[in-house]
């Protein structure tokens, strides 16, 4: 038999967690790390990245090298009173997403960033659906916290998955964000997505480097929105 | 003065000692045909067995071939660069190359559209087997045109037929076969989509492979002539790494299948060894008898002159004659066996087995066959040198004078060497040869010492009120000129050889699991969400199939280990924690019991938590091993958020080997139920039409679901591990049979021990019905406690056998065990009985002259 280690993990493969060789020492920000709710006295607002492998930081040797961390590190250093949760999970779908979001939606939550789809578009999911949890996911937040700012992260499929769908996934984001008025970040992967330089081996998954790129692109929204 | 009128100082007379040799064997030829069967069944089984194991050997390592398609498969999802590209370019004597990634495929008839796995194929890969389709020819044909070959499954879901078309990217491809099994990748990554090929140069239109697209680039290799695919691979591996790129041949392809093939080149290496010692029994038990009725001939001639040097030659001339005749017509039978065997029963074995002759067999039965002729004959040989012309005026002849030599060790040491030599032929092994050699030894020594045992004891027992009968039955057992020892050993042996592989069998045919048997899972739904769980379940059934599994999987993080947590890694050098530990999101699931894969190797499994308290989970004896984790040790985990304090109540060891979803860390029941949460569901597809139908009812309801069809690799993998057991099964069957011929001609040509005396007891008066009854007591005593022996050793053996050289659990099944004991012991009985059919049923005067 082959090993099928967790055979449907392998297979979902892209987003979804591998083994750990190989890892470079961890580097200062260590320190910084856990994501969720290491309660900051300052902050009184919360900003949550709600999202897959890329929130995540999927095959990063920290998970606050991922963007949520970096732009963790620009909320600190600018003294601006929010805390950050990276509320990532490699392997997420707009579907799991939509399932566990109660469970996160237990804290206040103030920015509310939207990272997902990029699962579903890989696995081939009807863009309807995507479309259809996305929504759900947005009424959801809306319901609970009316106050709340959501910015929608944009993102698209690679050329290979055919014109047809990578332009019907591509004008989700735009459609949704209109819908809602919810701000948007056109593609979170611009200038990373596709360079080989910017991404670990796997291809999708972006380095530290092409990781502050991200934080960049998705920076240039977020600043007008704090 | 000379009195003595033979000169002892003479010079040897070779071709005299030739001559003589000739002459002795001319005395008795239907008795010089009985010792020479023996041998000859002996090395035909030898012969039979090795030629089938090499000639199936390199069968499944043909049939092995076909997982990969080619000798060397390197791919990457990178385009090679330049300088790689040359490199690539210059391997191998025929090439292929292939582009492979996931599109979305649209079928123009039915509207329809769905994830396909894109295959754009050039060259002639596959090397080894076929691109199967219906019709057979599309699967090479189809890459002439602009023309596509579609997964039967995808072919049903969206009701397409041959001559349809399909959209891969801006281009229509005809559909001019229908996919049904294929080469190359392996595992998970094919099955996650059904496949479609195309030829590759009609990849380029359909305006798929652009900047972003994440494409598989494989090239495929044939070498033509002879090459060490090691060191080549060797010396691409560095190269290769640096591109990002892996290789893969079929050697490496063989060992991440599994063990199967380990455990088929190690059965095979058993049965050699078992051949090795089978054709050994035979040729030994013949050998040794044989000469040691020479003794009275040899006595005579001493008395006529002969020197003891030149006694000792004659003989040694005569059987290394007789050996190699019997090797040569054994070797012979046995290549005979092996051409005609698959002709007879082609009905009965479902795959072709070649038939090449194997001059490696041949070769080694003869050489065998000789030897061992030659050291068994030695033991009792080197004893003429002290035969004295005395033993002819003595009736009987006493063994004990023929025990006392030194060099019987020199002989004893030299059959030992020559077993370990011949089994690091079959084994590659010499540690594997040693303890081989040292089992089978060990196995000599329990037999004999059962044989001296019983001789012992039957000595002690029997008294006078026993009915003559019993008493002259067991008086056989230890009397002079009795055959305990020899029929012991050889009964004993092909019994526990016999009873060794039919236990072996059986414990690897259990670890061949075919996907096609029913409750082994070939279809994996995921993503399946908490409100959809009971619905899938219920539509599953719908359908009429299993749910063989259906789990929830809750993805979460390790925060704290022992209080330490990732910062103080960093801070703390001592701490022996992998840093990849905490980087890891771990996808665990919840249950109150251990699942058929796990095993307890430490610790206690708690399958409920105690609200309020640290919650118990088990966690998986490599990731305990990589984090350095013990019993009680604690672990905070962080499920997405929220921080869970736990402790270590278990270790577990995992069998990783079967499709099911198995789990780094298990949480018992009661905390994660309300966690964030998707489940997984295992299934079995009896065929494709099914499967289809099934995944059409799926994602028509639930669109989220994400379906892995596995049936299409498995079937590939399927055909070989259904070759492989009956591989397993035919040659266990075929060395059985053999085994027991072996073992009938040993017994048989013990034919001549007793006609002597049963000719003086039928003059004496003794009736035919006494003989008989005296026979039958003799050999079922012989028979039954030889197999009983044999079969006690069997057992310690394949255990040892299982846990050491297999490596795989251990059970036992009694009633075959039961069965062989009562056939051998009856068989042993019906030869000894045949053996004394002449001398019941003929005059004993007649018995006397053909015989004496």
């Amino acid at each position: 038999m082959y090993k099928f280690k967790l055979t449907f993990l392998l297979l979902a493969t892209l987003i979804f967690a591998a083994c750990n060789q190989n890892k470079k020492p961890a580097t200062d920000e260590e320190a910084k790390s856990i994501i969720a709710a290491q309660p900051d006295s300052t902050s009184s607002k919360t900003v949550l990245f709600f999202g897959d492998s890329l929130t995540a930081g999927y095959g990063l040797d920290d998970p606050s090298e991922a963007f949520p961390g970096v732009i963790k590190d620009k909320i600190d250093s600018l003294k601006l009173p929010y805390k950050v949760i990276n509320a990532g999970l490699s392997g997420e779908t707009t579907a799991g997403g939509n399932a566990r979001l109660d469970w996160l939606l237990k804290q206040k939550v103030d920015v509310f960033i939207l990272e997902l789809g990029a699962n579903d578009g890989l696995r081939g999911i009807p863009v309807n659906e995507t479309n259809k949890n996305l929504q759900s996911i947005i009424d959801k937040v809306k319901a609970k916290y009316p106050e709340v700012k959501i910015v929608l992260l944009g993102m698209q499929v690679p050329p290979n998955m055919g014109a047809d769908y990578v332009n019907k996934f591509k004008a989700i984001f735009p459609d949704l964000a209109a819908k809602n008025h919810t701000q948007l970040v056109p593609f979170l992967l611009q200038g990373v997505g596709g360079i080989p330089a910017l991404n670990q081996a796997d291809g999708i998954h972006p380095t530290a480097q092409g990781a502050k790129i991200v934080a960049n692109n998705v920076w240039g929204v977020l600043k007008g929105v704090l | 003065m000379e009195t003595n009128p033979v000169n002892y100082q003479r010079k040897m007379n070779i071709p005299w000692l030739f001559n003589m040799a000739w002459r002795d064997s001319r005395k008795n030829r239907s008795r010089l045909f009985l010792f020479i069967s023996a041998i000859v069944f002996g090395i035909a089984a030898l012969v039979a067995i090795y030629a089938f194991k090499y000639n199936v050997q390199n069968d499944i390592n043909g049939q092995a071939a076909t997982l990969i398609g080619a000798d060397l498969a390197v791919s990457g999802n990178k385009p090679a660069d330049v300088h790689l590209k040359n490199l690539l370019d210059s391997l191998g004597d025929d090439r292929s190359q292939e582009r492979s990634f996931a599109s979305m495929a649209y079928f123009p008839k039915s509207q329809g559209t769905r994830l396909v796995q894109v295959r754009a194929l050039q060259g002639n890969f596959p090397y080894y087997g076929a691109i199967e389709t219906t019709p057979e020819q599309a699967g090479t044909s189809f890459r002439k045109g602009q023309m596509a070959v579609v997964d039967k499954t995808l072919m049903l879901q969206f009701n397409a037929h041959v001559g349809d078309s399909i959209k891969i990217g801006n281009s229509q491809f005809l559909i001019t076969g229908i996919l049904n099994r294929a080469p190359g990748q392996a595992g998970a990554v094919a099955g996650i989509a059904p496949v479609v090929y195309i030829p590759m140069q009609y990849l380029e239109q359909t305006g798929l492979v652009k900047i972003g697209s994440r494409v598989n680039y494989s090239f495929y290799y044939k070498f033509t002539k002879p090459i060490n695919l090691d060191k080549l691979t060797k010396k691409l591996d560095p190269m290769l790494d640096k591109a990002g790129m892996r290789y893969e041949t079929i050697e490496s392809r063989k060992e991440n299948t599994g063990r199967n093939f380990g455990d088929l080149s190690r059965f095979l290496s058993l049965v050699g060894f078992v051949a090795l010692l089978l054709g050994c029994v035979g040729v030994a038990s013949a050998v040794h008898i044989y000469v040691r009725e020479k003794i009275a001939s040899i006595a005579i001639m001493r008395c006529l002159g002969v020197k003891a040097s030149e006694a000792f030659l004659i003989y040694l001339i005569q059987i290394v004659g007789i050996g190699l005749i019997g090797s040569v017509v054994g070797a012979a039978l046995g290549t005979a066996i092996q051409h005609l065997l698959p002709v007879i029963f082609k009905d009965f074995i479902p795959f072709t087995i070649s038939v090449q002759i194997s001059w490696m067999a041949i070769g080694q039965g003869i050489l065998l066959g000789v030897i061992i002729s030659l050291l068994f004959a030695l033991l009792p040989l080197i004893s003429v040198r002290n035969v004295s012309p005395l033993n002819t005026l003595r009736l009987s002849f006493d063994d004990a004078v023929l025990s006392r030599d030194p060099l019987r060790w020199l002989v004893y040491l030299l059959i030992i060497l020559f077993i370990i030599t011949f089994t690091y032929l079959q084994l590659d092994s010499w540690l594997g040869s040693l303890f081989f050699t040292l089992g089978i030894l060990a196995a000599f020594m329990i037999l004999s010492a059962v044989a001296w045992l019983l001789m012992r004891l039957t000595k002690l027992l029997i008294n006078g009120s026993w009915s003559y009968l019993w008493r002259q039955g067991f008086a056989n057992l230890y009397r002079p000129n009795n055959q305990t020892l020899i029929l012991m050993v050889s009964i004993g042996l092909s019994t526990m050889f016999i009873c060794i592989l039919f236990l072996i069998q059986n414990l690897l045919i259990g670890q061949v699991n075919l996907s096609s048997s029913g409750n082994q899972s070939n279809m994996i739904l995921f993503d399946i969400q908490n409100s959809q769980k009971d619905s899938v379940a219920r539509l599953t059934r719908q359908q009429g199939l299993p749910v063989l599994q259906q789990v929830p999987i809750v993805t979460l993080r390790i925060e704290q280990i022992n209080g330490k947590t990732a910062a103080d890694l960093q801070k703390d050098s001592t701490i022996k924690i992998p840093h990849g530990v905490f980087a890891y999101e771990y996808r665990v699931t919840f249950r109150d019991s251990l699942s058929g894969s796990e095993k307890l190797t430490d610790g206690t499994w708690i399958g409920k938590a105690t609200p309020g308290k640290d919650i118990p989970v088990s966690v998986e004896e490599n990731l305990a091993h990589r984090a350095n984790l013990k019993i009680g040790d604690k672990i905070v985990f962080n499920v997405q958020g929220v921080e869970m304090p736990a402790y270590v109540a278990s270790v577990r060891k995992v069998n990783w080997g079967k499709v099911q979803t198995n789990f780094q860390v298990v949480f018992p029941a009661g905390v994660l139920e309300d966690a964030p949460q998707f489940q997984v569901l295992l299934t079995h597809v009896p065929s494709d039409k099914v499967s289809a139908t099934f995944q059409r009812a799926i994602v028509h309801s639930f669109p989220n679901i994400s379906i892995i069809d596995l049936g299409l690799v498995l079937s590939v993998l399927d055909e070989l591990l259904s070759k492989i057991s009956y591989v397993i099964r035919f040659m266990s069957a075929f060395s059985i049979i053999t085994g027991v011929v072996v073992l009938v001609a040993s017994v048989r040509i013990s034919k001549y021990q007793r006609i002597q005396e049963s000719v003086l007891l039928r003059t004496l008066g003794a009736s035919r019905k006494q003989i008989f009854a005296i026979t039958a007591l003799e050999y079922w005593f012989l028979g039954s406690l030889s197999a009983l022996t044999g079969i006690v050793i069997a057992f310690g053996g394949s255990w040892l056998l299982a846990k050491y050289s297999f490596e795989i659990p251990y059970t036992v099944n009694y009633l075959p065990a039961l069965i062989l004991f009562f056939i051998i012991s009856i068989l042993t009985v019906i030869i000894g009985l045949l053996n004394s059919r002449g001398v019941l049923n003929k005059p004993p005067l007649e018995i006397l002259r053909n015989n004496a």
